[in-house]
């Protein structure tokens, strides 16, 4: 049996190493950044306006820092791409440091974020904060600076108030409209810098076909604002409630384009022009120029589309929430 | 002795070798379209749409000044006509004038990809909301 010799440390006190002392440092630098913080504190929006309307919308913010700073304020707004919000909204707010109401200005697209990586801040929201749950893709982040820059003392507690007001488009729409506050300086480069609010499901209620961001819809329509000479993309999706073609091994369109004379052409043979592409899980996509499928000549143009969708053979037919109505569709472009 | 008879000699070869250099400052090419181009890549608002849609058998047929198209897709014009850079030798933007209808004018990225010229071309064919981008390259 061997014994290993056994080493005694020398009971010298030793000097914290320079790597230690600049961890301490460093854990210091992080406590004084993230007691830095941005929150809103609730958002003030009524459940419904009629369309056309302009929908008012108060934020309540506070922002408590831990060290001077000199930025602008940063509001953007989750809006349905329809609301044309760079044009058609004014966001003024008022807080403890400023006096009377401070104006804000629209972003331009293109305009790098501060410390976004070089991308813009309708993209950086997008690409950071999402979609806010919105099933439908015709959305989008609009962003506006304050036309001034505010000196912040350190260890402040600043209460500010964002009044938002939209005059919205006479569209018949459900939107889950999303807020989002921060800073020119920091932008969203931590959770701590920024705040966002998604206060559920708002309605604007119009005229017109139902466009529903908030729910899953059996068919939709991409883009939402097309004409006859673009591309349009039709989906099925089988999976949000049970239809005649749950057990369909292919699913076709039957499609009548309606004339602004009237008249209603009629493509509805299972054909490879009609023939939906299969996503899986029963959801089906098709992507068709009404130009070309109607053979429309120069003089004809189209001011809507209905639908249906059906099996191979054409027998069992799936329309509007899965009746027999057919799915309605209204080209538009604003 | 030899040396002193060399000297003179090679004194007038270093007068015959010596001649101002001719400087010739480069200049860019001007930049033709000429040949029949396909798409290669769509998008619509950002969706790419190229494997979705069937733009295989489009062609865009360009002369030194005229195009014309085979099988239409929705595109920036959709007749036969004349084209036009800005400016040749640096194009930012390229027009199309359709012999019956008004001008369209598109901004233009020319990159060379994979050794291959791209033509990448922007516009919205229905709905002013809608914008399409199309990358174009030479058909075999």
């Amino acid at each position: 049996m061997q014994h290993q010799p056994v080493q005694h440390k020398p009971l010298v006190k030793r000097k914290p190493s320079a790597g230690v002392i600049w961890k301490v440092i460093g854990a210091l630098l992080l406590l004084i950044i993230a007691a830095c913080s941005i929150t809103i504190d609730n958002v003030a929006i009524p459940g419904s306006i009629k369309s056309g309307d302009v929908l008012p919308i108060t934020l309540n913010v506070t922002i408590t820092t831990n060290q001077t700073q000199t930025s602008n304020f940063m509001t953007a707004v989750l809006v349905p791409k329809v609301w044309k919000v760079a044009q058609n909204a004014t966001i003024t707010f008022t807080s403890d440091i400023t006096s009377g109401d401070q104006a804000m200005t629209v972003i331009p697209a293109g305009t790098p974020a501060p410390q976004g990586g070089g991308m813009d801040w309708p993209t950086l929201l997008a690409t950071k904060i999402g979609n806010g749950g919105n099933l439908l893709p015709d959305y989008e982040w609009v962003a506006f600076y304050s036309n001034a820059s505010y000196s912040v003392d350190a260890n402040a507690t600043i209460h500010a108030t964002v009044s938002i007001k939209i005059k919205t488009s006479p569209d018949n729409l459900m939107f889950k409209l999303g807020f989002c506050v921060a800073n020119s300086t920091d932008g969203l480069s931590s959770s701590d810098r920024y705040a966002t609010a998604f206060p559920g499901c708002f309605q604007a209620i119009g005229t017109g076909d139902p466009i529903d961001f908030c729910n899953p819809q059996i068919s939709t329509v991409d883009p939402r604002a097309s004409l006859d000479n673009d591309i349009i993309t039709l989906t099925f999706d089988g999976g949000v409630q049970s239809t005649a073609l749950d057990n369909a091994s292919q699913v076709y369109l039957c499609i009548a384009g309606i004339t602004d004379t009237g008249d209603s052409l009629s493509v509805c043979t299972q054909t490879d022009a009609t023939r939906m592409t299969s996503l899986g899980l029963n959801k089906w996509q098709k992507d068709i120029w009404p130009r070309k499928l109607f053979n429309l000549t120069d003089n004809q143009h189209l001011t809507g589309l209905r639908y249906f969708f059906t099996d191979a053979n054409g027998n069992n037919k799936v329309g509007y929430a899965g009746g027999a109505s057919p799915f309605l569709y209204t080209f538009k472009c604003q | 002795m030899k040396k002193i008879f060399l000297l003179p000699i090679l004194c007038s070869l270093a007068f015959v070798a010596c001649k101002p250099e001719l400087l010739v400052t480069p200049s860019e090419p001007t930049k033709g379209l000429s040949g029949s181009w396909q798409i290669i890549k769509a998008t619509r608002n950002g969706t790419d749409l190229t494997t979705r849609f069937d733009f295989s058998r489009f062609r865009i047929n360009f002369t030194d000044s005229s195009y014309t198209i085979d099988s239409l897709v929705p595109f920036i014009v959709s007749r036969n006509g004349k084209w036009s850079f800005d400016d040749p030798t640096f194009p930012f933007s390229l027009s199309f004038q359709p012999t019956d209808s008004s001008a369209r004018t598109s901004p233009l990225q020319y990159p060379v990809t994979g050794g291959q010229r791209n033509l990448i071309i922007s516009f919205s064919p229905g709905c002013s909301l809608n914008t399409y981008q199309y990358t174009l390259q030479k058909a075999n």
